[in-house]
């Protein structure tokens, strides 16, 4: 429900809009991971990184994305690419696709890039979309807490 | 409205560690693996352009640095809670610290929300962050230009009781050369040591 109403009621749009790509400088690859908030995963101000990631994160995750905090593919070895753009939404952090997808973990075909030493990547095809795989709340709960209310009495 | 707030603060509120797309233990590590991955290849962007705005002190403005500096542009505005509140004051530290460097640098912000950037509002919010910030609005018509130069695009998340128009819009922050060419991009997750690796290595290179 809480999903539903962000992507239906908040959403937010942003960014590159439509770039012009020239496709000749990337490589193709298709990779599988984790669509993570690339803030609190590097930043460290949850805690480790195994708590920011699945559903212990998935609210905090939701809304950073909205935000326009930049949203990265975590890949099982570790690496992330931050996400210039994928298919389905004409524009970058904050689209209605991103939200969607956070948390989950997709296996995408796409061109990477890397500039600066960083990863890039434009998601041209998520292939398949299993979901959110991390039950990291075992573990952690939520993070942060206040992420989910405590029920009313 | 305000879970969102509170979750967007604290998720915003803290400097990045420095990274670059691997997690590193120390600033030494991610500054050595810094240096050692070059520039790389352009990303996929064919942005930039010519555009014409007003800065907060009510003069004429365009892509171009007047004094040649590098620049840091951000699309945003100046009453951002959101990704702004982290973006805009790490420019403006950015920009000092690379002074100590001796490397010029200017940042800049084109306003999303005009309406309440005004060059009366904007003159005050921008030097809270920095005496050498530049804050730039205009008519819709002229900020569409720059909109459109970057491909940027906004919209009303929600309307906030307590600070008014919440707006969603890209964040991430563009180098440009001081004729206003786009040079690279830098998530604002980056931490400012590795802006400043990255913006000091483009220097190098437009110097040399």
């Amino acid at each position: 429900m809480f999903r539903q109403t962000l992507t239906c009621g908040l959403l937010a749009v942003s960014g590159l809009a439509a770039p012009a790509y020239a496709t000749e400088d990337g490589t193709r690859i298709t990779i599988t991971g984790e669509f993570i908030d690339t803030w609190c995963y590097f930043s460290g101000v949850m805690g480790s990184t195994d708590s920011v990631v699945g559903t212990s994160h998935h609210t905090c995750a939701t809304w950073c994305s909205a935000g326009g905090v930049p949203v990265g593919l975590l890949t099982e070895d570790g690496k992330v690419y931050m996400v210039l753009k994928i298919e389905g939404d004409t524009n970058n952090n904050g689209g209605d696709t991103l939200l969607n997808l956070a948390s989950d973990t997709i296996t995408a075909d796409g061109l990477a890039y890397e500039r600066d030493g960083l990863n890039y990547i434009v998601v041209e095809k998520v292939v398949s979309n299993a979901g959110i795989t991390r039950l990291s709340h075992e573990d952690f709960g939520a993070i942060p807490p206040f992420a989910v209310p405590e029920p009313k009495e | 409205m305000i879970r969102a707030t509170l979750i967007a603060a604290l998720c915003l509120g803290s400097a990045a560690q420095a990274h670059d797309g691997k997690v590193h233990t120390t600033d030494a590590e991610a500054a050595a693996h810094a240096a050692s991955v070059p520039a790389g290849l352009p990303l996929p962007f064919d942005l930039g352009g010519a555009f014409t705005l007003t800065d907060q002190h009510g003069q004429q403005r365009t892509e171009a640095d007047p004094d040649g500096h590098l620049q840091l542009l951000f699309f945003g505005y100046a009453n951002c809670q959101e990704i702004c509140s982290a973006a805009l004051p790490q420019m403006a530290d950015i920009t000092a610290a690379l002074a100590a460097q001796n490397i010029n640098v200017t940042p800049v912000l084109i306003t999303v929300d005009p309406a309440r950037d005004t060059v009366e509002a904007m003159a005050p919010a921008m030097a809270k962050l920095s005496p050498d910030f530049v804050g730039l609005t205009g008519t819709d018509a002229e900020l569409a230009v720059a909109y459109k130069a970057f491909s940027i695009e906004s919209s009303l998340v929600f309307v906030d009781p307590a600070s008014g128009p919440v707006y969603a819009h890209g964040s991430f922050i563009y180098l440009l050369d001081g004729d206003g060419k786009f040079i690279t991009v830098l998530p604002p997750i980056l931490s400012n040591d590795r802006m400043i690796d990255i913006i000091a290595a483009h220097a190098a290179q437009q110097s040399g």
